[in-house]
């Protein structure tokens, strides 16, 4: 029988990597907002987290074989999916919520609700925790899937959303001020968007802004030793199909794309952000965004790999692919 | 309570594959999709001391199926007498029972966009029929019934013979199980 529709595709990944980034934005923006003594995020950035989400939602649906059936993914509390489908839910309500507290608008009649703004960042930070975590969770649970079996693949995911989150934080508080100049000058005062342009200023000069490259550059280096001891444990101690599956990731198929992400995606972006050169954290923090795709693919890819039983693999070869000519002119 | 549980006797399966055309037909299935596939170990040996066999693969219908609390839909179901099956109406195709089967004995049907797989004829089953892999079998080698059945054939050939259940390791706990 033909593999296609018997793995996970790219769409999938895609998915992964937008409610991780988007959880990651969640989380960060919640820490600063509780412990960060009266300094917040960027607006753009508090607004991309949820948005981030709801771009992963829709390319979710899109992998789904009844994309108008979505409704039903909601139904089941014991499957992890389910779980991750009520968190990312609640998540992206709430950092709406939350972001929408920045907008100097009448409408936004609970801005100046300090205490809400709290409250809202304890739910943000919980539920972004969940979204950042759950794909791993629920891969670390697939017994036959010999790459992803285990809790290690938990924490490179969350180490992954907290980092592709940092990142994005900082290259929107780049933009800020850029988007509000480019409104500035092509909208006039009459627009219902022009008080875009009033908020989007460059953001106060406080201490994140000058930790957070170094904070993604520590994140970055854990990122690097824990892929690398992920797959060294998988390769060397754990059984056949697990190391048959590492293998390609360290000299196989996927090799040439696994070393792309460990050093365009996780090394470079590490010395770019400590480097004293305006523009290097920026490109760095790029670097960091492509590397956070690149690894939800290539983890995808690697679920290819499973517990297959005796013969099946020489069975499944033998099998036609559905486009041979003879099935084409005959059966279809 | 029943259990219902397959034996394959791998001593007489002749790999002829009766069994997965005769599933194919009466379930209609498309192209690309096969319930129990058989597959071929072998030969392996040197000449003369040559040995090949055969290993009819089929949903293995866990007592702990990985399938099921993965399901976010509840389409996937347990039965009380331990068949799994897939409600159609509910399935959103997101692919996670086929990524959680360890057995890929779930399959993707590309034409309705949901999950499909062996439900061990249950439609037969309640009007007293044999599944139609079991029914098939000239060898007799497909043996179905009731496991918690003490008088059941499964139950004697579990009890009197050698029988492995695949990746036992995995704690899914098979209802079928091979002699060999």
């Amino acid at each position: 029988m033909s593999d296609k529709h018997q793995n996970w595709g790219w769409m999938l990944a895609v998915d992964f990597f937008f409610a991780g980034m988007g959880g990651g934005m969640l989380v960060i923006a919640a820490v600063v907002e509780l412990f960060g003594g009266g300094t917040r995020m960027s607006l753009l950035g508090n607004l991309l987290g949820p948005a981030a989400m709801c771009i992963g939602c829709g390319f979710l649906m899109l992998e789904l074989g009844k994309p108008l059936r979505a409704w039903r993914v909601f139904m089941n509390p014991k499957a992890i999916l389910t779980v991750g489908a009520w968190m990312m839910s609640v998540a992206i309500v709430s950092g709406f919520i939350y972001a929408a507290m920045a907008i100097p608008l009448n409408l936004i009649f609970w801005r100046e609700w300090a205490i809400l703004g709290k409250c809202l960042a304890v739910v943000n930070l919980v539920t972004g925790l969940v979204v950042a975590t759950y794909p791993g969770v629920l891969l670390g649970r697939l017994k036959g899937r010999p790459l992803w079996v285990g809790p290690g693949i938990m924490a490179l995911f969350m180490l992954s959303s907290l980092v592709t989150g940092c990142a994005l934080h900082y290259l929107c508080a780049l933009l800020m001020p850029v988007l509000g100049t480019l409104l500035a000058s092509t909208l006039t005062p009459a627009s219902a968007l022009y008080f875009l342009s009033v908020v989007l200023v460059p953001v106060p000069d406080a201490a994140i802004w000058r930790v957070l490259p170094g904070g993604i550059a520590a994140l970055l280096l854990l990122q690097l030793l824990l892929w690398s001891g992920y797959l060294w444990v998988k390769q060397s101690g754990a059984t056949a199909a697990e190391a048959a599956s590492a293998q390609r990731w360290i000299s196989g198929d996927l090799s040439l794309a696994f070393k792309g992400f460990m050093v365009l995606g996780t090394l470079a972006p590490l010395v770019l952000m400590l480097l004293p050169v305006e523009a290097a954290p920026a490109l760095g923090a790029v670097l960091v965004l492509l590397g956070g795709v690149t690894m939800r693919l290539l983890t995808i890819r690697g679920g290819e790999d499973r517990t297959f039983l005796p013969g099946e693999q020489k069975f499944r070869l033998r099998l036609p692919t559905g486009n041979e000519v003879f099935l084409r002119k005959n059966w279809r | 309570m029943t259990r219902y549980a397959m034996v394959m006797d791998t001593r007489r399966c002749i790999g002829c594959q009766s069994c997965t055309v005769a599933c194919k037909i009466h379930n209609e299935l498309p192209l690309d999709i096969i319930y129990n596939p058989v597959t071929t170990i072998g030969p392996t040996g040197t000449f003369p001391d040559l040995t090949l066999s055969f290993l009819p693969l089929i949903c293995m219908h866990c007592d702990n199926p990985p399938c099921v609390d993965t399901c976010p839909t509840t389409a996937s179901v347990q039965r009380e007498d331990g068949i799994v099956y897939v409600v159609d109406s509910k399935c959103v195709g997101c692919l996670s029972c086929i990524m959680a089967c360890p057995y890929g004995a779930r399959q993707h049907n590309h034409e309705t966009g949901t999950v499909s797989k062996c439900d061990f004829c249950k439609d037969r089953l309640e009007q007293g029929k044999l599944p139609h892999c079991v029914a098939t079998c000239h060898q007799k080698a497909r043996i179905f019934g009731d496991l918690h059945d003490p008088d059941s054939e499964v139950s004697k050939l579990v009890k009197n013979n050698r029988t492995v259940q695949l990746l036992g390791e995995l704690n899914t706990d098979p209802s079928v199980f091979y002699i060999y």
